[in-house]
């Protein structure tokens, strides 16, 4: 099991809106849905653009450079053209704090 | 078919489609695109309202997507968009009978050859004449097993829940600037279903007409092939030739079922003033088959790649692309295929010619995904230059994350070789002559897919575009 | 982020923080004015040169944000290591010592020239091979680097990384082969990275004057390091008129690493320059290599091997420019990836307008031997001259299995069996090359690599 890292406050991330952050290199989109959040890779699986510029809509996040759609629960691709999921991380909020799991 | 026969047609060294007839409209909206442009648009199709809001959606989305850098140049593209009209009504509304259909405008299609072509070779005509289906029609037969061939207007109001379930699902808006415009200022075009089982032994073709300077035009066609059926859909393109530029953005949506077999071929020939960006995507399921045919000849600037989401187990794409770069036109086509699935086989066949300062570009994209075990795939791109002022590229993207998939790639450039040139002259055939030999057997492969009376009409065309080439 | 640590020099720091013109201008210590000049122009190019993003069609698959940090690395300094074999890492003797006979041998630590040696004979025939900053301020080589030297091949206009290898780089090889002088045996430059966290540059100039003829065996490589470090390297190759020129880079780095090597050979009339990169090691390797065929009758053959396991990532970046007519380049790029590695081929052909009778071929070919592996390839053409004989080809595919099954009935087991289709897929390369030593040294790479599977 790998580690618990902070990666921002709740704050940050207002409910219905993506927030893009850098963990360890890696590039995470958080989401925050009616106070749920998830951890998605903050890369489209069609052409790889980051998905933090794209719009929540309830669970769906829509990548706002050519219009996949994506789960943001689970990460799995839920409209064309994108067909692949993205990477789903472990999120848990304590304190305040958002923390994920890279693995 | 005998050589000489088709060579002694050649008596015409100009594009043949370029003819002007008098201008047919009873409403248009002022030039450029605006928010106004898209209400008036939706107000004259008494649209509901989930579409209004989908075009204004769009519209948004447009302006906010910058204007390619890539492909073609599209540097004099804005000024022509902010003259061209994007809607222009030709008449109140289609018809089912080129009876009913006003004198000037049934001339236009006569003189093109659709009403004849119809009775001969045709299952169903659609004619898009600006921006609006002008007639519409299928045969009795195939009417009364259930398929649908109408315009896309009609097929919104007589079958919503379809309509809804697929439209903008397999090329959504945001898909590029030039779907985006379209899905906001979407005018004519056809809605297609084929119910499942059905198979089609002659074509159905939609034909599209520019007539009028300035003008833009948006068709968009939605194609649902059900689970068996068989079916192939022609689509033709002519304009006149104007000083000024025309744009032409078309979206084509094709939904093929399991075990389906789908074919959808272009013969586009738009004048050489013409700006012609257009999407296709077909989503292919378990065991189906897409096939596009795609032959670019037309246009001052084309770009279109024509694309196949094999999705389902042993889906299969085809496409073969044909394109011919006369003097200042640039044909930047290609085709993607992306193996979702396990067990996909696909093939690209491009050929390109390219001639005085014409310049054609393939440009692909090959993807097989992680878990799509043994997907097969083959591409194969020939150039032909013909002058020492063509030009030609070859920009293949190929994105490999299976093991088990099979990739090959290749692509070869050549000039109309001497030897060959020279074995035909030797054997009493005059330069031209050989070289439109030549060029035939080099689009051969492309050609003999086509219905007889298409596949003359292509070797007729390009043969009309070599005229001239020697010396 | 990053860590100062103060140095006489004053630019011991973070990168990016001590890129600006005076870090630039303190590594041109000891170096004529015009080269002060020289770097000072590279790094303004730098500092315009906004850094490459995936939006760029040449950076399409490579991602820096997560592949290189700048901002973690200190600048890497002088190394004081003596000219003295005893004195070197042993990395560096056991490279050595598989080196047989060379024309002269060449040791850089951490891009400081610690050691040269040259065939007496071929000194006397006018052959300079020194460091860099040495001959800028030889009276008879510091014209024609001042010629040369990052204003033809890798100018700083040439990217990001050439416009920092031109203000920051360390030292580097110079090698002269004046006109006419064949040099049979290979230079051999090894080129060794020991301090990690750290961003490394150097570069190597090679001239041939007409008809000279000269091979140079570059290897670089390192242990595997603990924290990400950097490797800029920049390879200038000027082939005048019928002349020859074999350059041949090994990249055998540890883990941890982003290589990056930019080349760039101009072959004139009648010239050959020919490259092989080998890239085995490293994290993250990224090779830019752009031959120029400048004159009638020049041409270039251009090799690439790869090896790429656990989760190194490989991109080849590379383009043939016919700009003069009568000119032939032919490019051959074979890798395997096994475990989650991703091996990126861009390559270009171009053939410029009036490039008449121009044969220009180039492959690629990718072997997949694991379900995580990964492989982009775009070979692509334009062509602007129509009497040209060009084609490209591309291939990904796993172990025949034919060949597999054929090489087992023979009653060698399975994972032999594996090791020889691999070895002979690679071995199309590695027959064309004929350099003693070479040959051994990657073949015994790779038998490591895949006896990790």
């Amino acid at each position: 099991m790998s580690a618990w890292l902070r990666v921002a406050a709740v704050g940050d991330v207002p409910p219905g809106t993506l927030h893009g952050v850098t963990v360890e290199r890696t590039k995470v989109v958080l989401a925050n849905v009616d106070g749920d959040f998830y951890a998605l890779r903050d890369r489209c699986s069609h052409a790889d653009f980051p998905l933090h510029d794209g719009v929540l809509l309830g669970e769906t996040l829509e990548c706002i450079h050519h219009g996949a759609k994506f789960d943001v629960c689970s990460g799995k691709a839920t409209g064309f053209p994108a067909i692949r999921p993205v990477k789903s991380y472990e999120v848990d909020v304590r304190d305040g704090d958002i923390f994920i799991q890279l693995d | 078919m005998p050589v000489n026969e088709t060579v002694k047609d050649l008596n015409l060294d100009e594009y043949k489609y370029g003819f002007v007839d008098e201008e047919q409209h009873v409403f248009r909206t002022e030039p450029g695109l605006s928010e106004e442009v898209v209400r008036q648009i939706s107000k004259h199709k008494d649209e509901p309202e989930w579409m209004l809001e989908f075009r204004l959606k769009a519209l948004e989305i447009y302006e906010s997507k910058p204007m390619p850098k890539w492909g073609g140049d599209l540097s004099g593209l804005q000024d022509t968009l902010d003259e061209i009209y994007f809607y222009v009504r030709p008449q109140d509304r289609m018809e089912h009978s080129w009876d009913d259909v006003p004198e000037k405008i049934k001339e236009t299609f006569q003189k093109l050859g659709i009403p004849e072509a119809e009775q001969k070779v045709l299952a169903g005509v659609g004619a898009q004449y600006e921006s609006e289906m002008v007639y519409h029609s299928l045969k009795k037969e195939w009417d009364e097993k259930g398929v649908i061939f109408d315009s896309i207007e009609d097929g919104l109001k007589k079958h919503p829940e379809l309509f809804r379930k697929y439209f903008g699902t397999v090329i959504p808006t945001a898909d590029n600037k030039f779907s985006a415009m379209n899905s906001a200022v979407w005018s004519g075009g056809s809605f297609v279903y084929i119910p499942p089982g059905v198979e089609l032994d002659t074509p159905l073709q939609a034909y599209f007409r520019v007539n009028q300077e300035l003008m833009g035009q948006f068709e968009r066609t939605l194609i649902i092939a059900g689970e068996g059926s068989r079916a192939h859909y022609i689509e033709g393109c002519t304009a006149p030739t104007y000083s000024t530029d025309s744009f032409h953005s078309g979206v084509i949506e094709i939904v093929v079922e399991k075990g389906a077999h789908f074919r959808y071929t272009t013969i586009q020939n738009w004048s050489n003033n013409m700006y012609n960006l257009v999407t296709q995507r077909a989503l292919v399921h378990e065991r189906a088959t897409m096939e596009w045919l795609d032959g670019n000849l037309g246009s001052k600037l084309t770009m279109k790649y024509p694309s196949c989401y094999l999705i389902g187990e042993g889906a299969h794409g085809n496409i073969l692309s044909i394109a011919y770069a006369g003097d200042g036109q640039h044909q930047d086509t290609g085709g993607k295929i992306i193996h979702a699935a396990p067990n996909t086989t696909s093939s690209i066949v491009s050929k390109s010619i390219s001639k005085g300062t014409g310049r054609s570009s393939y440009r692909g994209l090959l993807q097989v995904h992680d878990g799509a075990r043994n997907a097969r795939s083959n591409v194969e791109c020939d150039a032909l230059l013909i002058d020492e002022t063509a030009k030609t590229d070859t920009y293949p993207y190929i994105e490999i994350d299976e093991k088990s998939a099979h990739i090959g790639h290749e692509a070869t450039v050549s000039k109309i070789g001497d030897e060959q040139l020279f074995y035909l002259m030797s054997r009493g055939m005059a330069e031209e002559e050989a070289m439109a030999l030549i060029v035939r057997g080099f689009i051969e492969p492309i050609a003999k897919l086509l219905p007889l009376e298409y596949a003359v009409e292509l070797n007729r065309l390009i043969e009309l575009e070599m005229e001239g080439s020697v010396g | 982020m990053s860590q100062a640590v103060d140095t006489e020099m004053g630019i011991n720091e973070g990168v990016t923080d001590a890129l600006d013109r005076e870090a630039a201008e303190a590594r041109s210590g000891g170096e004529p004015e015009w080269m002060r000049e020289r770097r000072v122009h590279a790094f303004d190019v730098y500092a315009r040169t906004p850094m490459p993003t995936r939006r760029l069609e040449e950076w399409r698959y490579t991602d820096l944000d997560e592949k290189l940090d700048l901002e973690s690395l200190v600048l890497g300094e002088r190394s004081n290591v003596a000219d003295d074999p005893d004195a070197w890492p042993e990395g560096v003797r056991t490279a050595m010592d598989e080196d047989w006979d060379a024309a002269a041998h060449v040791v850089l630590i951490d891009g400081t020239m610690v050691h040269v040696d040259l065939d007496e004979a071929l000194a006397t025939k006018g052959v300079v091979v020194s460091s860099l900053k040495d001959a800028m301020n030889d009276e008879d080589a510091w014209e024609d680097i001042k010629q040369y030297l990052a204003t033809q091949a890798v100018t700083p206009d040439r990217g990001k990384f050439a416009a920092l290898n031109g203000a920051l780089f360390l030292d580097g090889v110079y090698v002269h082969v004046p006109r006419g002088v064949h040099i049979d045996l290979p230079i051999r430059v090894t080129r060794w990275v020991s301090t990690s966290g750290a961003a490394h540059f150097d570069r190597a100039l090679i001239l041939a004057g007409e008809t000279a003829k000269v091979t140079y065996v570059d290897e670089v490589l390192s242990d595997d390091l603990d924290t990400h470090t950097f490797v800029s390297n920049a390879v200038e190759v000027i082939a005048k008129d019928g002349s020859n020129v074999q350059f041949v880079q090994m990249q055998r780095l540890g883990r941890n690493v982003f290589a990056h090597s930019q080349q760039r050979t101009l072959a004139f009339r009648d010239a050959t320059a020919n490259t092989l990169n080998i890239a085995l090691g490293a994290t993250t390797s990224r090779l830019d290599l752009n031959a120029q065929m400048l004159g009638p009758g020049s041409s270039s053959e251009m090799l690439g091997l790869y090896f790429a396991d656990a989760d190194q990532h490989f991109d080849h970046n590379t383009s043939q420019d016919h700009v003069s007519p009568n000119a032939f380049s032919d490019l051959l790029f074979k890798g395997a990836l096994d475990d989650r590695s991703r091996a990126v081929f861009r390559g270009i052909i171009r053939v410029h307008p009036k490039a008449q009778q121009s044969d220009a071929y180039q492959t690629n070919r990718n072997l997949l031997l694991s379900e995580e592996a990964s492989a982009d390839t775009l070979p692509n053409l334009e062509i602007a001259a129509d009497d040209v004989k060009c084609s490209h080809g591309a291939t990904v595919g796993q172990l025949d299995e034919d060949s597999l099954f054929y090489i087992m009935s023979r009653g060698i087991p399975q994972e032999r069996a594996e090791r020889l289709v691999v070895m002979g897929f690679l071995g199309e390369i590695l027959l064309k090359v004929s350099l003693g030593g070479v040959v051994e040294k990657i073949t015994s790479e790779i038998e490591r690599k895949l006896a990790n599977v």
